[in-house]
């Protein structure tokens, strides 16, 4: 109840963002763009749609993601209005997850409209509805409930702008630590191979929830991947809110 | 007396660290687990929709260099990796963009044409790599000289030579450059341009070494145009006589010759009568 009552103050709090907008106008435009942008190409137009579209809900919902977490819990310090907050019988980890839900509903919301403006724009091309976008999508929405754990958890300890900064940073690492894989395969064995690889392992793997290629060129995608991702994507949530708890508890607003 | 109270947040917090560490097993593990699962590619889909180097400067807001660098490194891993089949299908396409971000860096050209070359197969590939490497770096002689190498390697002497003829000329291009273009030149059968540039560096040169090396060579010019000439004498005498001579004085005899030419070490040539073929008697390099 408490959860929920932080959740929907917080969801009414960031529909009221200008910021959340804003963005959300650059996604309109990034999504609309991408019929212009198909007019330069030589041959499949929907493709270059299908991709500068599915980019721009990406793209527009992890810098919603970011902009929007980083601020959540510094504002409530800054404005001193979670003194009135914790004065009350609230736990400090029910604080995080009412804030945590309260914003991944609001990027739900976001999502599903930035959905429709690309479903709509394919469906001018196309004549048919491609659900097979929304397999993407979905898995997108995965990685912007770990990037808005990412972003309050650097709130609770940092301000906006360098929260922002190591969001970011959590979002690039994630989308190129493949790479070092390709390191560990050409490091001979033994210790440094052994760091390299639980470095690896504990390092996000954002590109886990990234569907778009196969979904733009219609490949299989095998089954177990789904279940795979979609536990990698709750258990990494999860791991980053009880760290952000963690963190937060201990934290001295005075 | 109030009675102690125990802290609540104790167990809060062993709870907490215990869910954060059981998350962290479970997200490793499952990224151990998804790590085994093979998801279908689109055949060279990580670099097909790269745009050329030369829209990608403009996107990388100044630090060409930078990502000329790191596009650089990725090719050195991507073509290292041997499981990718169709490796070599790009190749051009990526080291263009290397060369349009930094079109100053010797060592994709180098390295690009030498993986075209070696492990593509694919000369005209290697020597366009080389070509375009001159193209944009007028003064380094690394260019032509390499294309020379790789125009050998298909024994298109008479590319090497061009190549060769033009790294020698540029400026820092050491002197075994020309040595190169004159070993063309024999290798073309030009004998008398290749006489005339292995004189050349006979006379000029400091050091003994290479004065031996130019001799040696001069003497190989000299016999495989002497050679020729005592071939065609000898064919002309079996098509005049229905056999082959004796002797090679029997063609000066015959007036074939005017005279039966010697080695650079005024030693006979070897003539075997029952084959016709003429030898030079001496290995040029046991000289």
């Amino acid at each position: 109840m408490k959860v929920g009552a932080i959740a929907r103050n917080t969801f009414k709090e960031a529909m009221r963002d200008r910021v959340l907008y804003l963005l959300f106008f650059f996604a309109a435009v990034g999504i609309v763009a991408s019929r212009l942008l198909a007019v330069l190409t030589v041959g499949d137009r929907v493709k270059i749609i299908k991709d500068v579209g599915l980019a721009s809900v990406s793209l527009f919902g992890v810098l919603m993601a970011i902009l929007m977490g980083t601020g959540l819990v510094y504002k409530e310090i800054d404005k001193k209005t979670i003194f009135t907050l914790l004065s009350k019988p609230i736990h400090r980890a029910q604080f995080l997850l009412g804030k945590f839900l309260g914003l991944v509903l609001t990027l739900f919301i976001m999502t599903v409209l930035m959905s429709l403006i690309f479903l709509g724009l394919l469906y001018a091309h196309t004549f048919r509805v491609e659900w097979s976008m929304l397999l993407a999508i979905v898995f997108m929405l995965l990685e912007f409930c770990l990037i808005t754990a990412v972003a309050i958890l650097f709130s609770t300890f940092s301000t906006p702008i360098l929260s922002s900064i190591f969001s970011l940073a959590f979002y690039l690492i994630g989308h190129l630590s493949w790479g070092l894989e390709i390191l560990i395969r050409k490091m001979r064995p033994g210790l440094s191979r052994t760091l390299a690889q639980a470095l690896y392992l504990f390092l996000p793997d954002l590109e886990n929830f990234n569907f778009k290629t196969e979904v733009v060129h219609a490949l299989p995608i095998p089954p177990k991947m789904f279940a795979g991702s979609a536990a990698y994507g709750v258990f990494y949530t999860l791991f980053i809110l009880i760290l952000a708890m963690l963190v937060f508890r201990k934290k001295d607003f005075i | 007396m109030s009675q102690a109270v125990t802290p609540r947040r104790v167990p809060d917090a062993f709870l907490l660290v215990l869910g954060l560490c059981l998350a962290m097993a479970a997200f490793m593990a499952v990224k151990a687990g998804t790590d085994g699962i093979a998801r279908a590619k689109v055949p060279g889909s990580s670099i097909i929709y790269v745009p050329s180097g030369q829209y990608l400067k403009y996107a990388t807001f100044g630090y060409s260099p930078l990502a000329a660098d790191l596009v650089y490194l990725w090719a050195i891993q991507y073509y290292g990796t041997y499981e990718i089949q169709d490796r070599f299908a790009y190749l051009d396409h990526i080291f263009s963009i290397i060369n349009e971000l930094d079109p100053r860096y010797v060592d994709p050209y180098e390295v690009g044409s030498l993986i075209a070359a070696q492990e593509a197969k694919d000369i005209p590939l290697a020597l366009k790599i080389l070509d375009r490497g001159l193209e944009k770096n007028p003064d380094q002689w690394i260019f032509p000289f390499e294309a020379g190498h790789v125009a050998q390697m298909v024994r298109d002497y008479d590319r090497a030579g061009d190549y060769f003829k033009k790294a020698m000329v540029m400026p820092g291009a050491p002197d075994f450059v020309r040595r190169l273009y004159a070993d063309s030149l024999y290798k073309t059968a030009d004998y008398k341009s290749a006489w005339g540039i292995w004189s050349g560096i006979y006379n000029s040169a400091s050091d003994e070494r290479v004065k031996k090396i130019a001799s040696n060579h001069l003497y190989q010019v000299k016999a495989a145009a002497d050679i020729q000439v005592l071939k065609d004498a000898v064919a002309g005498f079996k098509d005049r006589c229905n056999r082959l001579p004796r002797s090679l004085d029997n063609l000066a005899a015959a007036g074939f010759l005017p005279s039966i030419p010697r080695d650079l070490d005024e030693k006979d040539y070897v003539y075997d009568p029952r084959t016709g073929d003429v030898k030079a008697a001496t290995i040029p390099w046991k000289r």
